[in-house]
């Protein structure tokens, strides 16, 4: 098993840092009854071994794991490990304190990657992995990037991504997550891209008992697109927890962010999509656009847009809708001749689809969409 | 045999409880052009949403056959099923189904298994340029950002893909230019004229005159109030070109 990545010293702080910070999420909700602080095993045990498995047909990119990445590109690694995360990330905290199952992803100035590179998790039943993917891409390189979580049965995953990202550059980062339904996996990614860098995260969160997904762009350099998409659909009795920042600190950027969510059976989500636009941050340019679908009467989804803007001359745009399938369309469809229950699921899987663009490979948007099929038919 | 064609008998329908169609009669055969002419409020659109199946109409009395099938027991996609097609005045929009999966989805369910997608991809292609409609339609999410225009060609390319054996047609005309207004008549020709036996039959539900100038009915119906109070012949169209509602209307001592 490779050692932990941090010192026991700075495992304390981490540690004290989690257990102190809160979620966030404290605002009562009618129906979201559960505690995010007391469902965490065994905090201190440090976590079982798990499993990377990386994927890289670049020879110029450097594709490791952690304990590789430490001992051999110890320079280049300290340029981005901790660089994007902030205090406020409370499980990231955790992450860190556990940290010795992850990946490194090293993309040197200008160079550009077709095939995404991708990062494999495992974890046996009944395990707890602390995954950590570290990410550089230095000016001008471009690269995407695919997280694949393969858990086991009762398995506890609570990972870091932390993206950093230098001029110019245009970095995708796709998460996929079809967990066990007992499962539990709570991420936090954050990204920080450079001076006129594209930086998209996509993420879909549609297995586990309980998905916690926090994404974040910090924006400290003018010339930014950042762009966040999620896809979030809690059947049966599912929870999801999804929470979305972009961080508006210098102006002259651009912000898009897209949430398409459906809950059916006892699913529930709760979505909290934050845009902040600092006072010096002119000409920032920001939007949000959240869906939600409701599929069943049981199911519950608890949408708060919150968009905190101190400068004057911005652009931000906000639309969000929490509604049902809609009966004129499922007319119109059935007039045609489809069944109305094929007819559902043909506008409930479309709900989805500007999402599942945001993906990258046809094959990813593919399962993403069988997978959501099935929780449709379900 | 009697008992082929749309024949609608006695047709009483109400929206919410108020009666908007008070006895209607109609039989329209396949091959036949049928105009359904009137003014705002008769009850036209009524009366294709209730043969469709809405379920905010309620037919509270009369029959409706379709070549002997009792229309009024079916779902709607057993309607459209058993040969009944409703082109839409304001098809809904429905974003993320692509417009050849929609249409490849409505083809397999009222043709089942009759052509391969080669084939079926194929069809829609000579079918939209006979529409005039650019190949980038097949890349676009059925009616999402349509212009009226492009809707209603939208429309017209559902009916000759699935070349029912009768179709409603509500108000397909509004909106349209004079290009739109042939494509659309060429559509309903061809259907129209299609071989023995797999002709369409027509109800064209019409506000203006306009349309009948690209196809020739061969009955035009009035209605006013919810019941149709004129049959005749292409010459009903002129007149009412000429006179307006308000003659017939007072000839036929419809209530106002």
């Amino acid at each position: 098993m490779p050692s932990l990545l941090l010192t026991p010293q700075e495992r304390d702080v981490a540690l004290d840092a989690f257990q102190t910070t809160r979620t966030g999420r404290e605002k009562p909700s009618q129906f979201w009854k559960i505690d995010l602080e007391s469902l965490v095993p065994n905090a201190s045990a440090g976590g079982a071994a798990g499993e990377v498995a990386i994927e890289s047909a670049s020879p110029r990119a450097i594709a490791c794991d952690l304990a590789t990445a430490a001992r051999d590109h110890a320079a280049l690694f300290a340029r981005a490990f901790r660089q994007a995360i902030e205090p406020q990330h409370k499980f990231a905290h955790l992450a860190l304190a556990n940290a010795r199952l992850g990946a490194f992803i090293y993309v040197p100035a200008d160079c550009a990657i077709d095939e995404p590179i991708v990062v494999r998790y495992r974890a046996a039943d009944g395990e707890s992995i602390f995954p950590y993917t570290v990410v550089l891409a230095e000016r001008g390189a471009r690269a995407t990037i695919i997280e694949r979580l393969e858990l086991g049965a009762g398995t506890f995953a609570c990972g870091v991504a932390e993206v950093v990202t230098e001029e110019g550059s245009d970095v995708t980062y796709a998460s996929a997550q079809f967990a066990p339904q007992d499962a539990r996996v709570l991420f936090t990614r954050v990204a920080r891209p450079g001076r006129d860098a594209r930086v998209a995260w996509a993420s879909a969160e549609l297995g586990a008992a309980l998905s916690v997904s926090d994404l974040t762009i910090t924006i400290l350099q003018p010339g930014v697109d950042a762009k966040i998409a999620t896809l979030f659909f809690p059947t049966g009795s599912q929870h999801v927890d999804v929470v979305s920042n972009v961080d508006h600190r210098t102006g002259d950027a651009t912000s898009e962010t897209l949430v398409k969510s459906a809950a059916a059976g006892r699913g529930q989500g709760r979505y909290l999509g934050n845009i902040r636009i600092a006072a010096h941050a002119q000409h920032s340019d920001a939007s949000l656009r959240d869906d939600a679908l409701l599929l069943s009467k049981t199911a519950h989804i608890d949408s708060v847009p919150a968009l905190e803007i101190a400068a004057n001359d911005v652009k931000a745009y906000h639309g969000a809708t929490v509604g049902a399938l809609d009966d004129e369309s499922i007319f119109y469809m059935t007039t045609r001749g489809i069944e109305r229950e094929a007819a559902e699921r043909m506008i409930a899987l479309g709900f989805f689809e500007p999402a599942i663009d945001r993906f990258p490979t046809e094959a990813l948007r593919e399962e993403l969409r069988a997978a959501l099929q099935a929780k449709v038919t379900s | 045999m009697a008992d082929q064609g749309l024949r609608i008998a006695g047709l009483h329908a109400s929206v919410e409880g108020n009666e908007i169609l008070k006895g209607i009669d109609l039989a329209v055969e396949r091959g036949k052009v049928h105009a359904l002419m009137g003014p705002n409020g008769s009850g036209k659109s009524t009366l294709a949403f209730s043969l469709a199946g809405h379920p905010h109409y309620d037919v509270t009395a009369g029959t409706a056959t379709l070549d002997g099938e009792d229309l009024l027991a079916l779902a709607p996609d057993k309607r459209a099923r058993a040969g009944l097609f409703l082109s839409f005045q304001y098809p809904a929009a429905i974003p993320g189904v692509k417009v050849p999966n929609f249409l490849y989805a409505a083809r397999q369910a009222v043709r089942p298994g009759e052509l391969t997608p080669a084939k079926f991809r194929a069809l829609l292609l000579e079918k939209m340029d006979v529409l005039g409609m650019d190949p980038s339609f097949l890349g676009r999410y059925l009616n999402d950002g349509f212009s009226g225009g492009e809707k209603k060609r939208l429309e017209m390319l559902q009916m000759a893909v699935l070349a029912p054996k009768y179709a409603i047609l509500d108000e397909t005309d509004s909106g349209l230019d004079v290009d739109a207004l042939q494509d659309v008549g060429d559509t309903i020709q061809a259907l129209r004229a299609s071989e023995e036996g797999n002709a369409t039959g027509f109800l064209i539900i019409t506000h203006y005159p306009r349309i009948l100038q690209h196809i020739t009915p061969d009955v035009v119906h009035v209605m006013i109030d919810g019941r149709i109070v004129k049959t005749g012949g292409p010459d009903l169209a002129q007149r009412i070109e000429r006179e307006g509602y308000d003659a017939l209307r007072e000839e036929t001592g419809a209530l106002a």
